[in-house]
């Protein structure tokens, strides 16, 4: 009894609630228009937008109201929809396209104050780099005049090999290779040369007249050669940085017939050699 | 100047036929529906909406193709219909055209600016 009460409420639970289902879908169809109007909607909300196609807005509001009028399910309610969505896209790329333009006078002022920056800037780098050159072409300038003023005062001929310093016989008594004392004022700006100019490589050149035994000779040159360099060693020059020949009397510069001849031979040359490209 | 004999060729055509089914038929062609949506496409055309809109383009020639069917079918609604759908979306191609070179220019505004900035910021880093 119970359960037959029971089964009879929910058959008329059901009934109803179809009923109300029935009555609810055929008036409450949705209307072809929704997707159009919820776009126009979003497009008129949009404060960056809403103000920027107002022609094309309001042709797209009439398009969605017609829309809306048409008899829902039709063919012209479909049709009218179509045109509604279109309209209200193209509303809202006119506004896009509004914006853009809009915000491109910024854009541009931008980007040329940048550009006015850049230019600005190179122009300052050039300066400098201008200001540099010329500091640098002063210091050159003046390295040169300095270099130029240290030759003369050490007496050396510049030629192709390098700078050639002629150290006449007064260095050695005759036969001998020590240096006399007294001697050393000569050297002494050499040493101080080469300490300045230490990228120049030297090489020391022993020369005798023709009295006495040619190996003699090319010995005692030699010799020479060697004391002269062992001199600048203990002034400091590294030892790799100097070069010993003796050339005896093989390589007169005068005749060796007179005194005076001889006393031209009896010589010590100091080739400082010009710095190797790779080395400045 | 060819596309142009040829377009002004088919709207005599479209006239003649429009005075040829008036005579016969109750309903016109819709005339001056269908002139507007082929102009409509010609004027995307020349945005070059071919390149930044081609769907809404393609979407409007088809429209426009089947409008002129309904004329020959005698379909004179549905003619005018089809010619006001394919014409809005011409004129969608268009705005959208327009709105993808609008976009451009600002973006090559846009990426001049980045490579300014780039620069100066180098610049200020370099040498210094």
């Amino acid at each position: 009894m119970n359960t037959h009460d029971r089964k009879l409420r929910h058959g008329m639970i059901m009934a109803f609630v179809l009923l109300l289902g029935a009555c609810a879908t055929s008036p409450e169809q949705p209307s072809e228009a929704e997707r159009a109007r919820a776009a126009l909607d979003e497009l008129q909300s949009d404060p960056a937008l809403a103000s920027r196609a107002p022609l094309a807005i309001r042709e797209a509001e009439l398009a969605v109201t017609a829309a809306e009028d048409a008899e829902r399910g039709t063919e012209l309610a479909a049709h009218l929809a179509f045109i509604a969505d279109r309209k209200v896209d193209i509303a809202r790329a006119q506004a896009e396209t509004r914006l853009y333009v809009d915000r491109r006078e910024a854009l541009r002022e931008e980007r040329d104050r940048l550009r006015l920056m850049a230019r600005t800037q190179e122009a300052e780098a050039a300066r400098r780099d201008a200001r540099l050159a010329s500091l640098q072409a002063q210091a050159t300038r003046e390295e040169a005049a300095q270099l130029r003023r240290e030759i003369d005062e050490l007496n050396a001929k510049p030629t192709d090999q390098g700078l050639v310093l002629t150290l006449g016989d007064v260095l050695f008594e005759t036969g001998e290779a020590t240096i006399k004392a007294g001697a050393h004022n000569d050297l002494d700006s050499l040493a101080d040369f080469l300490e300045r100019y230490a990228e120049r490589d030297v090489r020391i050149v022993g020369h005798t007249d023709s009295v006495g035994a040619a190996a003699f000779n090319e010995q005692l040159s030699e010799r020479r050669a060697e004391a002269v360099k062992s001199y600048l060693v203990s002034e400091g020059i590294r030892a790799n940085r100097i070069t010993t020949t003796g050339r005896g009397e093989t390589t007169p510069i005068a005749s060796n017939d007179t005194a005076g001849g001889r006393q031209l031979n009896r010589r010590v040359e100091i080739v400082i050699e010009n710095p190797s490209v790779a080395g400045r | 100047m060819k596309t142009q004999i040829f377009l002004s060729r088919r709207g005599a055509l479209i006239v003649t036929m429009a005075l040829a089914l008036a005579a016969c038929a109750s309903t016109p062609p819709p005339v001056a529906s269908l002139e507007s949506a082929r102009q409509a496409v010609a004027q995307a055309e020349r945005a070059r909406a071919a390149d930044t809109a081609a769907l809404e383009l393609s979407e409007a020639r088809d429209k426009l193709a089947a409008a002129n069917n309904a004329v020959k079918n005698e379909n004179m609604l549905i003619a005018q219909r089809l010619a006001d759908e394919a014409r809005v979306l011409a004129e969608l191609a268009f705005a959208r055209a327009e709105r993808a070179d609008a976009q451009r220019v600002n973006a090559e505004i846009v990426e001049g600016t980045a490579i300014l900035r780039e620069e100066i910021l180098r610049q200020a880093g370099g040498p210094r």
